[in-house]
């Protein structure tokens, strides 16, 4: 089997509402696609992401792989101006679904993505 | 839109003019990091009861366990605390991984969805504890995403968080790692199990919480 990526814009996100933007994200990952936001989430968005993970949990989707690497902590004007606002200046999102993602391994400035393919055929009912 | 400023304001105005029972103080980390022994630790030491179970399959804790009024002196203060001990906040739950560690599948399943329960449950207590303790387990990388969205959800809120290097008497555990990850919020390195260096713990209960 294929695992396909998909790299996407920060402006994919900007325009959608929380609940609109937490329902494409795990509409994807539950079609085994494995995500790269040109962003982070918030704190909020990822704890409102693992709730909804939650409630989705079944015996064929055991949940999400993630890891964010925010954005800079130097601050320059445009930043500051970007957060005024209410946005969020940079940083980088990795979201998968666990069944393909074996682990995801983080450091400060660094991610680091093992994934696994296993056979969905395999597991028992 | 964000209302975390009208919710801070509105815990401010009640903290100073409504009758407080006592500082809830909200147990949180990934499951296994050790959150229920170290309840039945403070708990057994102030009110000589124990709060829950706790086995080495994860997920045990599925329900938040509260014990209230809990008195801890410290020095010349005492503190008044709720203890609230939540369920192990995770990304992914598989019954499999239940069933692999001896579970029937039925009671693994079932135990899957009471702990997708309890996950939703310990995220919607994040905006009501007064203070948290993160506990998280020192022979293991505090690098996780669980770690820093629960942190990240705590400091947005300005609850204050008191980090516990838990497992400290086991030969693999490296606080160290967790003081470098979480250079920001106060660390306190202790053994629940053992109750080595608790009381440090008690004295940053009295100098952070509130």
């Amino acid at each position: 089997m294929e695992i396909e990526i998909e790299f996407i814009s920060s402006k994919v996100l900007e325009s959608k509402s929380k609940g609109r933007k937490i329902n494409y994200i795990l509409n994807r990952i539950k079609k085994d696609k494995i995500l790269v936001f040109e962003r982070s989430l918030s704190s909020f968005d990822e704890s409102k992401l693992i709730e909804e993970t939650m409630k989705q949990i079944d015996e064929k989707f055991s949940g999400i792989e993630i890891s964010t690497l925010k954005e800079s902590n130097i601050d320059g004007v445009r930043e500051k101006l970007i957060r005024i606002l209410g946005g969020n200046p940079g940083g980088l999102t990795v979201i998968g679904p666990s069944k393909l993602v074996k682990k995801i391994k983080k450091e400060p400035e660094r991610i680091s993505l093992f994934a696994e393919f296993k056979d969905s055929r395999t597991r028992k009912k | 839109m964000n209302n975390v400023p009208i919710k801070k304001l509105m815990k401010w105005f009640k903290d100073m003019f409504g009758k407080k029972q006592g500082i809830r103080i909200g147990l949180y980390g990934p499951p296994n990091a050790g959150k229920t022994t170290l309840a039945n630790k403070i708990s057994m030491d102030w009110t000589g009861e124990p709060m829950g179970t706790v086995s080495e399959i994860p997920h045990e804790t599925r329900e938040v366990q509260k014990k209230e009024k809990v008195v801890v002196r410290t020095g010349n203060k005492s503190i008044t605390m709720n203890i609230l001990d939540m369920p192990g906040i995770a990304t992914k739950i598989d019954y499999e991984d239940f069933v692999s560690m001896g579970m029937q599948r039925k009671d693994a399943q079932m135990r899957a969805k009471q702990a997708t329960k309890g996950v939703i449950e310990a995220i919607k207590w994040l905006e009501q504890v007064d203070t948290a303790l993160v506990v998280m387990d020192s022979t293991k990388d505090p690098y996780t995403q669980v770690n820093i969205t629960i942190i990240g959800n705590l400091e947005a809120r300005g609850i204050p968080i008191i980090i516990v290097a838990n497992k400290l008497d086991i030969e693999e555990s490296k606080p160290e790692w967790i003081k470098e990850a979480f250079p920001q919020h106060p660390v306190v390195e202790l053994s629940a199990l053992t109750g080595n260096h608790v009381e440090q713990l008690y004295e940053a209960i009295a100098k952070h919480s509130r």
